[in-house]
């Protein structure tokens, strides 16, 4: 890549437009060429700028107090105390009882301990600890869900791999996996509307055997999931639909809503 | 006396002298754990912030959850803001557009996106601005240094950064390679840069 080229994605980066493809290679070079950073610092502040033909709208006061709540309970660092509405990022709930033995790893400890902790804790870092690069970098990880964690680093490894597959009414779910990273990660958009009392659940079908990879929620129809357990090349990954908390049995009790090749 | 224009959280003296950076000196003690600062920054930058959301999401309450998601973000990344790097002000609304465009990829599916995909948004979102930014000093500045660009550029820019689109959209729906998209953005971007006397 040219600095012609970085000079075009950056402000493809600062407007926000990138694609998903576009955005990795621009952070790979803006890693490479650190002398290119002026013109990413440039197209952010010029575009931060066109913010000022917006209207002012004033938010609703529920905001301000829910928020302000948020960050007392996160400061005084009462980690049983953060209000409901302190679980904006969580990470998705997985069940540790449904989780492959060898998940057993940071990540895994981490969902299970619960957002509200990683808040709480994540706060008191930021009061505890200078500016240092290092505790900023932890902070920012422990507010982070697993799975964008996961997503990050699959996309920065060298052999990063991803398939889509399209639903039925027009969904799409995408698997984004790295051998060397050893995580899988699926995005999806455009989940059907399950019941309450059912779960998406993940899986690896390896050969004949569908190995549980953890349950998930989806927001209007969308998720990003980390897969619990290790995927080995040439696993399918399937999503069906199961009773909340996963399939009783252990073993899928419907047919796939969606299945990804990643041979 | 000194008579100070307030602009968004940076004081401008009027008898001259640098900007002070009033939202970036508030983050420096939000980075501390002020939850007083927190709330100074936070009335003073929230509309602007949900302005801005409101524009790029549409829907309302989705963008009071992204505003609150941002001035989380704020709260808890507020040691990252570098002040030799910029101004606090840009630094709220660049998280705050970033966490609006986001929502809007991981919505795409809605019906929302649907009903604003579509050419005659071209024409509004430029309109709208034209119109609204009647109403600030500082909006004029834009409009009249987006109005220093060619259409195509102007476009490109005003669907991307108020319209939420990517540039693969924006192709599509303009019916340009999305090589000659990058290009104008790049190039609009540049002028924008020019005209508004941004330095770094």
């Amino acid at each position: 890549m040219n600095e012609q080229d970085f000079a075009e994605l950056a402000a493809g980066h600062a407007l926000g437009s990138l694609s998903p493809e576009d955005t990795e290679a621009f952070e790979t070079a803006r890693r490479q060429h650190p002398e290119w950073e002026h013109h990413v610092t440039a197209d952010a502040a010029t575009a931060a700028l066109l913010a000022d033909a917006v209207v002012d709208v004033t938010p609703p006061p529920g905001v301000r107090a829910a928020l302000l709540a948020q960050i007392a309970a996160s400061a005084s660092s009462g980690a049983q105390s953060a209000p409901e509405a302190a679980l904006i990022e969580q990470p998705l709930p997985l069940r540790s009882d449904r989780r492959a033995p060898d998940s057993e790893q940071e990540h895994g400890k981490a969902r299970r301990w619960g957002p509200r902790f990683w808040f709480a804790l994540a706060a008191s870092l930021a009061l505890l600890v200078g500016v240092g690069w290092g505790s900023v970098f932890v902070s920012q990880q422990l507010n982070t869900p697993a799975s964008v964690i996961a997503l990050d680093q699959i996309e920065a490894a060298d052999d990063a791999q991803s398939a889509t597959a399209m639903l039925p009414d027009g969904g799409e779910v995408t698997a984004h996996w790295s051998e060397s990273v050893g995580k899988a990660v699926l995005v999806s958009d455009g989940l059907p509307a399950i019941a309450d009392d059912e779960s998406f659940e993940l899986w690896f079908v390896r050969g004949d055997a569908a190995i549980s990879a953890g349950t998930f929620a989806a927001e209007d129809g969308s998720a990003t999931v980390l897969l619990a357990g290790a995927m080995e090349p040439g696993d399918v990954i399937a999503v069906t639909v199961e009773p909340a908390g996963g399939s009783p049995t252990g073993q899928p009790t419907s047919d796939p809503i969606v299945a990804i090749t990643t041979a | 006396m000194l008579v100070c224009v307030v602009i968004d959280g940076v004081y401008v003296p009027e008898e001259g002298g640098a900007p002070i950076d009033h939202a970036g000196e508030l983050l420096l003690r939000v980075a501390d754990g002020d939850q007083t600062a927190f709330a100074g920054l936070y009335d003073m930058l929230s509309p602007r912030a949900f302005g801005l959301i409101l524009r790029v999401l549409v829907d309302r309450s989705q963008s009071e959850e992204v505003l609150q998601e941002v001035f989380l973000e704020v709260w808890q990344s507020a040691a990252r803001f570098a002040p030799n790097k910029g101004q606090g002000r840009s630094w709220v609304l660049t998280i705050a557009h970033r966490r609006a465009v986001d929502r809007v990829r991981s919505a795409q599916a809605s019906t929302d996106r649907d009903v604003r995909a579509g050419l005659r948004d071209i024409g509004v979102a430029y309109d709208g601005v034209a119109e609204e930014v009647e109403l600030r000093i500082e909006g004029k500045r834009v409009s009249e240094a987006l109005a220093t660009l060619s259409d195509p550029q102007r476009e490109a820019i005003t669907l991307a950064y108020y319209g939420g689109y990517s540039q693969s959209e924006i192709a599509a729906l303009v019916g340009a390679p999305l090589g000659t998209i990058k290009t104008r953005m790049r190039d609009g971007l540049s002028r924008l840069r020019g005209e508004m006397g941004v330095t770094t």
